[in-house]
């Protein structure tokens, strides 16, 4: 137990002391997606279910932040730490694969968790400013349930990713042409009602889709798809790339690069 | 249950990577408070060996076992046992020395482990360096921190892959010293190294390990008597200078006679004791026997 909590704190103080980069870069990039997407863009753009585009797009904004954090954070420490040399002793060290995996993908989640926690308080700003009034939340534990899937699911993934990767561009790579898309096609800035069949169907495929929506059930109370499905789905996600990660850990490369 | 008697058990080991075998049918312990010099030139395989006993690396068969615990069935039991300190420096940049060595001891399960820490940087001689990044040591200093973390935990076996390469005079002393240490307290070694001269200093037991095989392994001094031999030169009236080979064991005054020297004719004598050097350079020179 000791071992796995210094892990954590390990991978905690790690991101603290890149603070202003774990912080600043989050802040400016809501601030202007909210500005030219909820406020420029968002009085052409139809919300949902009487919920107006600028609060419809701040959970997406929210789950985005936190999905791309706790992935960040994992793979980032497991990738640098393959540069600088120090994979090794983890592999040396009396540190189970649960307790590896569990350290990483909590300290995913807390990363996350705070950028994504101040994605949102950017996000109320600008709804105070837009619409008069705060955004409150609408079902505090559904919200509770999607944020620590999200983060977690996340992280996992970020480990396992990292620990295939054989490079940076590897890793780089996996961000733009696998993570990116299926972010923005995963209902972060659009319902998909406004699609046609076809690509409804398509995008219910991605399992973005699912979190990204069960977030702004939480928070707004409305969703593209049912809250059982979304729960179930994070879920099932959540083991699958449980496994992932573990299978890679034992599979892995432990050699620096 | 009483611990295990042998730190270190390696019994028919085999790594192979494709077709190649990196390490050939491997065998020989490391005992309580012992220095083991693993020795033999680039590629022999030595760095693998220690990569098998520390899980790093898969064995293709054979038995590994610390302290009575096999590396990977009982993979934790083993692990808190030694301590290892690899052949290639790590650099990582984000916490101070001082942080890097709790942390490394927090994963032993040890919290708020500063006296041990303290007086191993005091011991390697960084104490006043403890609040630098890793990136702001020297390449000596580096490798102090290295030996430093592979003991937070006191373990009672330490592996060592080639300690003192390129470091200087004074530090591999100091270094030497350390180890003595460290063997007189009980803790047993296992050593890389390519520095001939130091393993005979310090290694109560060599192997001498060439295409993954070991060639030979035993007692420093047998295996200097065994395989090297000690030059005699002697300037006589007659015959003027002289060299004569013998072994290590032979008594001076038996070879002068062997050799049907008179001891009234002898100008000068002057004996250069067989070196481990001279071992190794004919273990590892012979012709290899019919090899498939
Ligand atoms: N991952 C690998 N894949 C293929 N071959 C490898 C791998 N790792 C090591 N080898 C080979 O195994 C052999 C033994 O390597 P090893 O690193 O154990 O040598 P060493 O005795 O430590 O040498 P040195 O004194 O140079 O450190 C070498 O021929 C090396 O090329
Ligand atoms: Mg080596």
């Amino acid at each position: 137990m000791t071992g796995f909590l210094t892990l954590l704190e390990k991978e905690i103080r790690r991101f603290m002391k890149v603070l202003v980069q774990t912080v600043v870069t989050p802040f400016i990039s809501s601030f202007l997606y909210l500005l030219v997407f909820g406020v420029s863009l968002g009085a052409s753009v139809p919300g949902k279910d009487g919920v107006s585009y600028l609060a419809f797009l701040i959970p997406g904004l929210v789950m985005m932040a936190l999905m791309n954090n706790a992935f960040q954070n994992s793979s980032s420490s497991i990738v640098s730490s393959k540069f600088s040399g120090d994979i090794e002793d983890l592999r040396v060290v009396p540190l189970s694969e649960n307790e590896i995996i569990w350290a990483f993908a909590l300290g995913g989640l807390v990363r996350g968790f705070i950028v994504g926690f101040v994605t949102f308080m950017v996000g109320q700003v600008f709804h105070y400013l837009q619409v008069g009034t705060w955004l409150g939340v609408v079902h505090p534990f559904a919200l509770l349930y999607f944020v620590v899937a999200g983060g977690l699911l996340f992280g996992l993934l970020g480990i396992f990713v990292a620990f295939w990767a054989g490079s940076f561009e590897h890793l780089s790579a996996f961000s733009s042409f696998v993570l990116l898309p299926l972010t923005y096609l995963g209902g972060v800035f659009l319902s998909i009602d406004h699609l046609s069949p076809f690509w409804q169907g398509v995008s219910k495929l991605n399992p973005l889709l699912y979190l990204i929506n069960g977030l702004r059930y939480g928070m707004l109370g409305v969703s593209d798809v049912g809250l059982v499905e979304s729960m179930t789905i994070s879920f099932v996600g959540l083991v699958v790339f449980y496994l992932m990660a573990r299978v890679s850990l034992r599979r892995g490369s432990f050699q620096r690069w | 249950m009483t611990g295990h008697p042998i730190p270190l058990q390696i019994q028919n080991l085999r790594k192979s990577y494709g077709s190649f075998q990196a390490v050939n049918d491997l065998s020989f312990v490391v005992n309580p408070g012992e220095v083991f010099g693993l020795l033999g030139p680039n590629g022999a395989g030595k760095t693998t060996t220690i990569s098998i006993i520390t899980t790093l690396e898969k064995r293709t068969s054979g038995e590994v076992k610390v302290f009575g615990h096999d590396v990977t069935a009982e993979s934790r039991q083993a692990k808190c046992k030694f301590g290892v300190v690899h052949q290639e420096v790590i650099n990582s940049g984000f916490f101070d020395l001082e942080e890097l060595l709790q942390f490394q001891s927090g994963y032993y399960g040890i919290r708020n482990n500063t006296k041990r820490i303290h007086e191993l940087l005091g011991r390697l001689g960084l104490f006043e360096h403890r609040h630098k990044k890793v990136k702001q040591l020297s390449g000596g200093m580096k490798r102090r921190l290295m030996i430093a973390k592979a003991l937070v935990h006191s373990p009672r076996l330490l592996l060592l892959d080639e300690p003192t390469a390129g470091v200087d005079l004074t530090l591999r002393e100091n270094l030497w010293t350390f180890v003595q240490e460290l063997r007189s307290e009980g803790i047993a070694v296992l050593l890389t190294t390519h520095y001939l001269e130091e393993a005979e200093l310090l290694c109560d037991r060599v192997g001498i390990l060439n295409h993954g095989k070991l060639e030979a392994c035993g007692p420093t001094s047998k295996i200097i008597n065994q395989f090297a031999q000690k030059k005699i030169i002697v300037e006589t009236r007659s015959a003027g200078r002289k060299e004569i080979m013998a072994k290590t064991d032979e008594v001076l005054g038996d070879i002068l006679v062997a050799s049907g020297i008179d001891p009234k004719d002898l100008l000068d004598v002057h004996v250069e004791e067989g070196r481990l050097e001279d071992a190794f350079r004919k273990l590892i020179s012979a012709p290899m026997e019919a090899k498939p």
